[in-house]
């Protein structure tokens, strides 16, 4: 693939009114992929909206130290539905759903392959959700056994069978994605290595769903039947053990970052050829990376808990070690980006534009979050600060925000003329993102100073600790910040949906600068 | 931070490697968007980057062993004490230390059990720079055993038996040992006292320093 961005401009993507004059039950029930792809990431950016006012919640409560607003229980509900909204009813669905939007016509198919798929997928994902809301589970986003089989409201097992949906919705979801890709080579009948690296993160995003999303459902179905006394797999009271369960739900727990994770990064090696308007750095880089880490990613997931004293320290040696080597595929990707933005001249429409500004704050969050997965795999570290204080949620925050946040918001803005046929808010826009780098990026700083002077997670009330008090202050001034980011982006896609003005031609076609090198960042033309 | 598991020098070792990574990621990022000059990197550049990465990944999860297994030495075998779980003698492994106790955790507090055979309840009576071992129970789910002001954190699962041991500040005063794991909606209560007591008589120094 020489020419990435040849072939691109050869798919000629134009802006298109995909959504006015067309009915609901439409939207529902057509197999056209990109249609697939806005049902799902609509969805997924309800859910945002949702997970996001429990974090307000939680942040307006620990903006003291003390109990001034909601009790221990609500405030746990608020935990539990952030953390299980934000990873499976968020992340998962939005970045799968981006990917099915751009996958047919980068790979230059017709269509996407088993779509039906993608439509149980999402219906069993929408009542999983619902059974979610209804049961009000306490338990948080890992539900570990035995507490999860004790805290039960009445409601508690439409929690476990939410979990079970998700798992079905998950396993569901990353067969249209292998198909797609098989569809590829068997149209195009090049070699595997050539295909375009959406076609990649495709192939093994899709292999990661479908091969851990079962461990989720099976995790489920014996929280269930441990829950009904049919069995006791998970309940130590009951001859269970509670480790059973930490295996298990974690072979899928890990692969889950990874979930969001692959297709964002097959989105964004489709952004940046067609925002800079000139080839990747090397594909081939990108082709190993997604192999290395498919393949490394299965093996890392007992870095999760503290098996230290029932299995062996070579059992231990060995996930720190591939704990450690999922730095290498990573940092591949992040190289590749980096290199190609290196590699020629960005032209001053690239560079104002909100699409290209937001790749460019995730590529710069995943690089601060990335780097610490070097200090959280060391198990010697682990057992002094990190398992289980705020430094873990800085690192997944920084990951699941910083990144998975950032890039699903330049997939938004990028893919809006595609999905509307009209431009969106430049200043609002341009708001937004000024509002979130700086938000996000703080938000994560304090987050990783609390973990080093041991703030504990899910606590609702804290002692007064100076360097607590003021980190839990300035933590919640960065989330509201981060909140109105988020409600700014909103009213931005509401205006712009009916008031967005119209156009014709690529809007990411950007024109050829390469004779002149403009260092400078010229001030946004809107 | 403190730490007093004794691997303070090779952690920081972790952390200004991590920080020169990230370091080195973000100025180049800084400069592919931002300097004038345009630079097509080489191939043979990230073939040494990903060698580099690597190897420092590689010796950093041999630091990493290494402390662990030193941090181990001394604990009493782990398979022997699994077996017998729900019943650890306070004794064992007691010749290698100056204070063997277990730790019962339930939902929400802490129980300790001394050598001389009394109980208290969220507090853990120490003397200052003792070598004291810990034997970590869970009665109901998931717990954690965190000790801030000697960077120490357990997780311990019901049924098993954690074995952890610490040295306790020389400072006397009053530290914090709290729960690590969600454990039900009284998490944030779970907390116990590590007081570090010389045996003056002097209570009313004892308040200042806390975790």
């Amino acid at each position: 693939m020489s020419s990435q961005y040849e072939y691109h401009k050869s798919l000629k993507w134009q802006p298109e009114d995909m959504l006015s004059g067309i009915t609901l039950k439409q939207l529902i029930t057509s197999s056209d992929a990109r249609l697939l792809g806005i049902k799902g990431m609509l969805l997924a950016m309800i859910m945002l909206g949702i997970g996001g006012a429990m974090a307000m919640t939680m942040r307006v409560e620990l903006m003291q130290p003390g109990i001034q607003y909601i009790e221990s229980k609500p405030f746990i509900n608020a935990v539990t539905i952030h953390g299980l909204i934000m990873v499976l009813a968020f992340s998962v669905p939005f970045a799968t759903s981006a990917l099915y939007f751009i996958l047919p016509q980068t790979l230059g198919l017709k269509k996407m392959e088993m779509s039906w798929a993608a439509h149980m997928s999402f219906l069993s994902l929408l009542i999983g959700g619902v059974l979610l809301f209804i049961s009000r589970p306490d338990f948080t986003w890992s539900f570990y056994a035995p507490l999860s089989l004790r805290v039960a409201t009445d409601m508690i097992w439409m929690a476990h069978i939410a979990i079970i949906l998700v798992g079905i919705s998950e396993f569901l979801g990353g067969f249209p994605l292998i198909a797609t890709a098989r569809a590829w080579k068997k149209k195009s009948g090049g070699k595997w290595s050539d295909m375009p690296l959406s076609g990649w993160s495709a192939l093994t995003g899709g292999l990661f769903l479908v091969l851990s999303a079962p461990a989720l459902s099976v995790v489920g179905v014996y929280m269930l039947t441990d829950y009904l006394e049919l069995t006791a797999l998970f309940d130590p009271a009951r001859g269970g053990d509670a480790l059973t369960f930490l295996f298990m739900s974690w072979f899928y727990g890990h692969p889950a970052v990874y979930l969001p994770l692959v297709p964002l990064v097959g989105v964004l090696y489709h952004m940046l050829p067609r925002l800079l308007g000139r080839n990747l750095w090397s594909h081939k880089s990108g082709v190993y990376a997604f192999t290395l880490m498919f393949v490394v990613g299965f093996g890392v997931w007992v870095h999760h808990f503290q098996p230290n004293f029932t299995i062996h320290s070579w059992v231990n040696f060995f996930f720190q070690f591939m704990t450690m080597l999922i730095i290498v595929p990573s940092s591949l990707h992040v190289f590749n980006w980096v290199a190609t933005l290196w590699q020629g001249p960005i032209s001053p429409e690239a560079r104002v534009s909100i699409p290209f500004k937001f790749v460019c704050g995730a590529i710069f969050m995943i690089i601060v979050g990335g780097v610490n997965g070097y200090i959280n795999g060391n198990i010697a570290v682990d057992t002094s600060f990190i398992h289980n204080t705020y430094w873990l949620p800085a690192h997944f925050h920084a990951m699941f925000l910083g990144f998975i946040g950032m890039m699903a918001m330049a997939v938004f803005y990028f893919l809006f003329p595609y999905m509307t046929g009209r431009r969106f808010n430049q200043g609002l826009a341009n708001l937004h993102f000024w509002i979130w780098l700086p938000g996000i990026f703080a938000q994560v700083m304090l987050m990783f100073w609390l973990g080093m002077n041991y703030f504990p997670r899910w606590v609702v009330d804290y002692l007064p600790l100076p360097e607590w008090v003021t980190g839990q202050f300035w933590l919640s001034i960065a989330g509201f910040a981060n909140g109105i980011g988020f409600v700014i982006f909103v009213i931005n896609v509401v205006i712009s949906v009916r008031n967005g003005e119209k156009f014709e031609g690529d809007p990411w076609e950007f024109p050829d600068t390469s004779s002149s090198s403009s260092a400078t960042s010229p001030k946004p033309a809107e | 931070m403190n730490n007093a598991l004794g691997y303070m020098g090779e952690q920081n070792m972790l952390f200004a490697i991590m920080l020169i990574m990230g370091f080195v990621g973000i100025i180049a990022l800084f400069f592919a968007l931002f300097t004038p000059t345009r630079w097509q990197v080489p191939y043979s550049v990230e073939i040494i980057f990903a060698a580099v990465i690597a190897i420092v990944t590689f010796g950093g999860a041999l630091v990493s062993q290494k402390t662990v297994n030193e941090y181990w030495a001394d604990v009493p075998n782990m398979d022997e004490l699994s077996k017998i779980s729900g019943k650890v003698t306070i004794d064992q492994g007691a010749d290698k230390f100056d204070k063997v106790v277990s730790a019962y955790l339930f939902q929400w507090g802490f129980i300790f059990i001394n050598p001389d055979g009394s109980a208290t309840r969220n507090a853990l009576s120490v003397k200052p720079g003792e070598r004291v071992l810990v034997h970590v129970l869970s009665n109901d789910v998931i717990h954690g055993f965190q000790i801030p002001v000697v960077g120490l954190t357990t997780e311990v699962d019901p049924k098993a038996v954690r074995s952890t041991w610490f040295k306790a500040p020389k400072k006397p005063g009053k530290y914090l040992i709290q729960c690590m794991d969600y454990c039900g909606i009284g998490h944030h209560q779970m907390k116990a006292w590590l007081v570090v007591d010389d045996g003056s008589d002097d209570d009313d120094e004892k308040q200042g320093a806390q975790g």
